[in-house]
């Protein structure tokens, strides 16, 4: 301990950190890099990635053309779910454009419609849907089903189904889905920008033949690490910093639970990152190297992560993979804390994860670089 | 002619000679497409949610149970002492049912009772998933209770067309099809063109005497041999692992996939071309290939719900035509009528990245 302090506060250590903060401010593309791409991509994945199911397009054949079919298509409009696309003489040539995309939901009403309505008989409505994207047509299905349980109550008089079900959307009862994607997409830019300047700025050292002369320097392997990693961390840090202001005063996300706790998940996160890409850089040879090996890793990291899509809906045996994604972890206690406004009572499994995985990737690639050093 | 083909010809040697290019260019699509294909899908199919009793009573227990029996919930029990929220927090449900005290009193009086359903709104597309299924829960479960004779005045017969099983994999395999496709042969082709540049073999070629679009159709044809490999492969994945087929005519689908396929390479030769270093080319190309790809498609998330204000981007991005003639291949079988218009935007808009290729690289000069 005290031999950590003395060498954490030993002149080598401030020296080397300052060389390399130098480095990193004249190399202007390298601070560019920092602030343009992750602003532009959390606004393009906050604004373009919405899974809100609306304005789908309505086709109907009305073949009855009585007052009780224009009220149950006026049921069908009226939400904004829907809009009519167009009506249709034949269900052949609704089918067609079904068929054609041109259309996502056909309804079909039949010519003795209204004659089963007034006799009191049970009439039934042909839905079509393009189930093509399973997440769509569920949706549809339920609020098609919805309508038409609407409509059957309003005609069966004041009668009330016997059960009632009243649903509350805690957290976010606006349905806002930028929340979850801003949230989720978080942890994404941290790690792959983290990971992308961590490996570019050790590689370099490499490329350019500059190790030889770090290590003839009296600093030992450790101190050289160590000082690379602090101003990134720095930097980095300041990158989140813009990235939580945006999320902030742009897409409104709630800041519901602490600060503290929200920042400590985010140092873990940027630690990862540069413990990620400094891994990369050592079996790398050169930078374009490290970036197509990039290839490999980031986007199942990405995809695989929850932050996009629901870890429930992957498969079982994929499930216990995103345990060791870093931004599964990230993007849990995101949404927890500042979603939810949950404390550290509900996090700390995730947080001691993300603690771990960055202890580990930073240790072995602190190894790994030192091993090459020598 | 011969020229071309003996340029296509080097250029598949080196790709060849090069593990890591060939890696990128057969294995990693295949991987790629085969682990998201499986894994990426909006719609959870058993949605967690825990159910606190207050009546317990035979009849509240039968209304768990309705949401026992079906496929879209996992059901847990909630003991009464427990606050919903404290799960919710913890995100081990996505929703908490309550059903109140006197459930079975108030239905046998007659007079409804009411259930509340505490929905988890941070992800607002499963919370909207999570509500339906219970929505549809319990109104089957009133149709249960109701008198026999209560037939509501209108039904609905629903009829799932194209995915009948309404499988994601099914919308997204072929989805992530073209996102392979979008990204691999792109970035070989930008690597190919900007090794060039960087290591100023390019001299070589400007010192010989092949023409401008001799050297670049000879690259775009050694790209093209690649990226059709490439589909080649994943097509067969579509057969085997996604279990599809073709639905219609498949005659759309291969010459809107050669045409991508120019498409794609042309972009990577003109970012090639326009930026002569490697690692800066690959990180345009995950810019420009997969970024835009990936968001503005439609291949997740429906194109409709981008903002007007950057949604006549996506007109420019090759995929988002890809992706159209792709599902219709192989999901509803529309056919030219229903994707000519695609097919004919990815023709155009790979002659223009074409074009604009040949333009940066048509003098055949150093640049000063």
């Amino acid at each position: 301990m005290r031999r950590a302090w003395r060498w954490l506060a030993g002149r080598r250590f401030w020296t080397l950190a300052l060389k390399e903060l130098r480095q990193i401010r004249r190399d202007r593309r390298l601070t560019i890099s920092l602030i343009v791409p992750p602003t532009l991509q959390i606004l393009l994945f906050g604004f373009a990635l919405d899974a809100d199911v609306q304005n789908l397009r309505l086709g109907i054949v009305d073949e009855s053309r009585t007052r009780q079919s224009r009220e149950l298509i006026s049921v069908l409009t009226e939400n904004p779910t829907f809009h009519l696309a167009g009506a249709y003489a034949t269900p052949a040539a609704l089918g067609q454009d079904l068929g054609a995309g041109r259309l996502d939901v056909g309804v079909v009403i039949p010519h003795d419609f209204a004659r089963l309505r007034l006799r009191e008989r049970p009439a039934t409505v042909q839905v079509l849907l393009n189930a093509a994207n399973a997440n769509t047509a569920q949706l549809a299905q339920a609020y098609v089903e919805g309508a038409v349980a609407w409509l059957n109550r309003s005609l069966d008089g004041v009668r009330a189904a016997p059960v009632e079900l009243r649903a509350a959307y805690l957290y976010n009862p606006g349905l806002v889905s930028a929340w979850f994607i801003v949230t989720g997409v978080f942890g994404t830019l941290i790690i792959l920008n983290g990971s992308l300047v961590a490996a570019a700025t050790m590689i370099r050292e490499k490329e350019r033949g500059t190790v030889e002369p770090l290590l003839m320097t009296p600093a030992s392997a450790l101190e050289i690490v160590a000082a690379k990693i602090a101003p990134l961390f720095l930097l980095l840090m300041a990158m989140v910093g813009l990235v939580l202001a945006v999320a902030r005063l742009v897409f409104e996300v709630p800041f519901r639970g602490s600060a503290v706790l929200v920042l400590a998940a985010c140092a873990c996160c940027v630690l990862t990152g540069i413990g990620l890409g400094t891994f990369i850089s050592t079996f790398a040879r050169s930078a374009n190297q490290t970036q197509l090996i990039s290839f490999f890793v980031n986007p199942p990291l990405a995809m695989l992560s929850g932050g996009l899509t629901p870890i429930e809906a992957m498969p079982k045996w994929v499930q216990p993979l995103t345990l060791l994604n870093p931004i599964a972890h990230f993007a849990t206690i995101a949404r927890a804390v500042l979603v939810k406004g949950a404390g550290l009572d509900v996090v700390y499994p995730n947080l001691l994860a993300l603690i771990a995985l960055a202890g580990m990737l930073v240790g072995v690639s602190a190894w790994r670089f030192r091993r090459q050093l020598s | 002619m011969r020229r071309i083909i003996a340029q296509a010809r080097k250029e598949l040697t080196q790709i060849r000679r090069d593990r890591l290019a060939l890696a990128l260019a057969l294995v990693l699509p295949v991987m790629l497409i085969s682990l998201l294909g499986t894994s990426i899908s909006l719609t959870v199919t058993d949605i967690p949610i825990a159910i606190q009793d207050l009546d317990q009573t035979p009849l509240s227990r039968r209304y768990a149970d309705a949401f026992r029996s079906s496929l879209t919930f996992r059901v847990m029990t909630l003991p009464l002492a427990t606050a919903p929220e404290t799960l919710l927090a913890r995100g081990r449900a996505r929703a908490v049912l309550i059903i109140p005290e006197r459930f079975e009193r108030e239905i046998r009086r007659g007079r409804p009772a009411e259930a509340q359903l505490l929905v988890d709104a941070t992800d607002s597309n499963t919370a909207l998933l999570t509500r339906g299924g219970a929505g549809q829960v319990t109104a089957a479960f009133a149709r249960q209770l109701g008198p026999p004779r209560a037939t509501p005045a209108v039904q609905t017969a629903t009829r799932l067309w194209f995915n009948p099983g309404r499988e994601p994999r099914k919308f997204y395999g072929p989805g992530f099809l073209v996102l392979g496709l979008s990204i691999f042969p792109t970035v070989l082709a930008a690597l190919a063109m900007s090794r060039e540049g960087e290591q100023k073999t390019i001299l070589q070629v400007y010192v010989s005497s092949i023409s401008a679009h001799e050297f670049l159709l000879g690259k775009v044809l050694a790209g093209m041999a690649i990226g059709l490999t490439q589909w080649l492969l994943a097509v067969g994945l579509m057969f085997t692992l996604f279990g599809l087929r073709f639905a219609g005519d498949p005659s759309p689908l291969i010459a809107g996939s050669v045409l991508f396929v120019f498409c794609v390479v042309s972009f990577g030769s003109l970012v090639g071309a326009a930026i002569p270093n490697q690692a800066a080319a690959v990180q345009a190309v995950a810019l420009g290939g997969f970024l835009l790809a990936f968001l503005l498609s439609g291949l997740i998330f429906p194109v409709e719900n981008i903002p007007a204000a950057l949604r006549w981007i996506s007109n420019l991005v090759q995929a988002r035509y890809y992706v159209v003639i792709v599902r219709d291949a192989f999901l509803q079988g529309g056919g030219w009528p229903a994707v000519w218009w695609a097919v004919l935007a990815i023709g155009g808009l790979g002659l223009g990245f074409y074009g604009l290729a040949w333009r940066t690289m048509r003098r055949m000069q150093v640049k000063a």
